[in-house]
């Protein structure tokens, strides 16, 4: 990973909670799964990328932000966890192991960004005391955009650079035990805890049944994902039809 | 002058154009999150969105400064389904400028009663149920090598997320400060709850099956024959046992012990690691 490579990381981080792609940032260019391609693609591996990102997101398809808290940084994980794997070229299952730490590290930045910019909304009061508009507007978005962008890429750049080092020499010193093994163990249980965070929005006693359907589903016939969801769809389909009919004797 | 107030009631008064409603929405979509803080969360977004809003409908210096600061207050919702409020917000604007009388406490309580339920129903729509559901297709396509699945989750999910505010921005609009009533109440919305939840929960069992792996290597002697605790036991009562008994496990411990998310994954951490070190998995 050479400088530039990690300067445009850098920017591709700041992007993913940024206002700049449609709001969507902090929705899209954030999970893993996007962010893990696209550092491929700056790497010139966007295949290896997408599968490293893709793997990692798994960690991350419960996460639920409300009421203004972050419980991992999905982001940082993503995009320097990938370019890190990439450079060191260790397996997927290593990989998910690295997003962790990474992860749980940025949580760090959105507590103090979300503290630093309680100030700047106070120079939008003094816009707003003289009904100055633009200036409300753009004590919105131009000295947190600021802040940032400058935090993010100097962390991205600092970590990319010596990082990818000392996971190195990490690899090396435990070669041959059985640590890697645990590793890999550990990558196989973590998308477990995704999808368990997921399942506290959707499963009540009611739903544990569709959940075994889809279970089984792959268990025994080995059908994708979207096969899955495609059963899926036309069971909601259904539960939708047949609950209109109460609805109407209800009203 | 009170024939004039009985007028401005209607839409049929509308000082706003749809261009003025639309660039207020998009000043959201892109900025509702650019100065999130802990002090009034997306307060300044709210108070951005309707910053012109307040311009054209208030030509006086101190209605505009009044109506920038009735907005820039503690204000917190869903991105996507709380647009519902901002709509309404600005319909409650426009009838005020036309001399109805709508006074600070009516919009912000519209504003208030609103954001919580929405950020709920929203919350659990988009981050619960639609976001996980492109993420996990997404997944599954790019995790086999092929970048067409980070590819759909990169032009797909923007759009689905961005109809869906625009959607409820608009409805917000034209249904005015009644849009709390008509929107929330209803089964409508709980059916297509509890139909999003069928789908979710299906392709979340799915993804156990495929993602999480676990497996025992221990072995033990039955008399002189060896058993192997993985293949005798678990396979033969159903494939992926293990997986769909940790993920269990892990919803019980968040669910039910309270458990932080934080604790469930050092647990995992944990269990994996020393149990893969000493060679039981």
């Amino acid at each position: 990973m050479n400088w530039l490579q990690a300067l445009i990381l850098g920017l591709l981080y700041y992007l993913s909670d940024a206002p700049w792609f449609f709001g969507e940032g902090y929705y899209v260019l954030q999970r893993p799964v996007v962010a893990g391609f696209l550092t491929g693609l700056i790497l010139g591996n966007p295949v290896q990328g997408a599968i490293i990102g893709a793997t990692m997101n798994l960690i991350y398809l419960g996460q639920l932000n409300v009421g203004g808290s972050m419980p991992s940084d999905m982001a940082l994980a993503g995009y320097i966890g990938t370019a890190i794997a990439i450079s060191t070229n260790v397996s997927t299952e290593m990989a998910l192991t690295l997003a962790v730490p990474l992860g749980l590290l940025g949580t760090v930045w959105w507590v103090g960004k979300m503290s630093i910019d309680s100030v700047f909304v106070h120079w939008a009061d003094r816009y707003a005391e003289k009904g100055n508009a633009r200036g409300v507007m753009l004590m919105n978005w131009l000295p947190s955009a600021v802040m940032m962008l400058f935090f993010k890429v100097l962390v991205t750049v600092i970590i990319c650079m010596y990082g990818t080092g000392l996971v190195e020499a990490f690899l090396t010193s435990v070669q041959n035990t059985g640590v890697l093994h645990g590793f890999e163990v550990i990558g196989g249980l973590l998308p477990a805890l995704g999808i368990a965070l997921n399942l506290r929005a959707i499963l009540k006693k009611e739903t544990i049944a569709f959940l075994l359907v889809g279970f089984l589903l792959v268990a025994y016939f080995n059908i994708s994902i979207i096969g899955v969801a495609l059963f899926g769809l036309v069971i909601a389909a259904i539960y939708f039809q047949y609950t209109k009919e109460d609805a109407d004797y209800a009203g | 002058m009170p024939d004039n107030m009985v007028k401005t009631e209607s839409p049929a008064a509308a000082k706003l154009s749809m261009k003025d409603v639309n660039r207020s929405y998009w000043l959201w979509q892109f900025f509702s999150h650019a100065n999130y803080n802990y002090e009034r969360m997306q307060g300044g977004s709210f108070a951005m969105c309707m910053a012109p809003i307040i311009q054209k409908l208030y030509p006086k210096k101190e209605d505009q400064i009044q109506g920038l600061q009735r907005h820039l207050v503690f204000f917190n919702t869903n991105p996507n389904f709380g647009t519902l409020i901002h709509g309404a917000a600005i319909a409650m604007e426009e009838q005020r400028a036309g001399g109805a009388d709508i006074s600070d406490e009516a919009i912000n309580s519209v504003k208030t009663g609103l954001m919580g339920p929405l950020a709920g129903i929203g919350d659990t729509l988009d981050q619960g149920i639609i976001i996980p559901l492109i993420v996990a297709l997404g997944i599954s396509i790019a995790s086999q090598g092929n970048v067409m699945g980070s590819l759909l989750v990169l032009v797909l999910l923007p759009l689905v997320l961005m109809l869906i505010a625009h959607y409820f921005f608009v409805k917000g609009y034209r249904l005015g400060s009644s849009a709390v009533t008509s929107v929330l109440s209803g089964g409508k919305m709980k059916r297509l709850i509890g139909a999003a939840s069928i789908l979710g929960c299906t392709v979340m069992g799915g993804l156990i099956s495929s993602y999480v792996s676990l497996s025992t290597t221990i072995t033990f002697n039955v008399g002189k024959e060896a058993f192997d605790l993985q293949k005798q036991l678990f396979d033969a009562i159903m494939p992926n046992l293990l997986p769909l008994a940790v993920t269990l496990g892990v919803f019980a411990l968040i669910r039910n012990k309270r458990v932080s998310s934080l604790k469930a994954m050092l647990i995992l951490i944990v269990v994996g690691f020393f149990g893969g070190l000493i060679g039981i998995f």
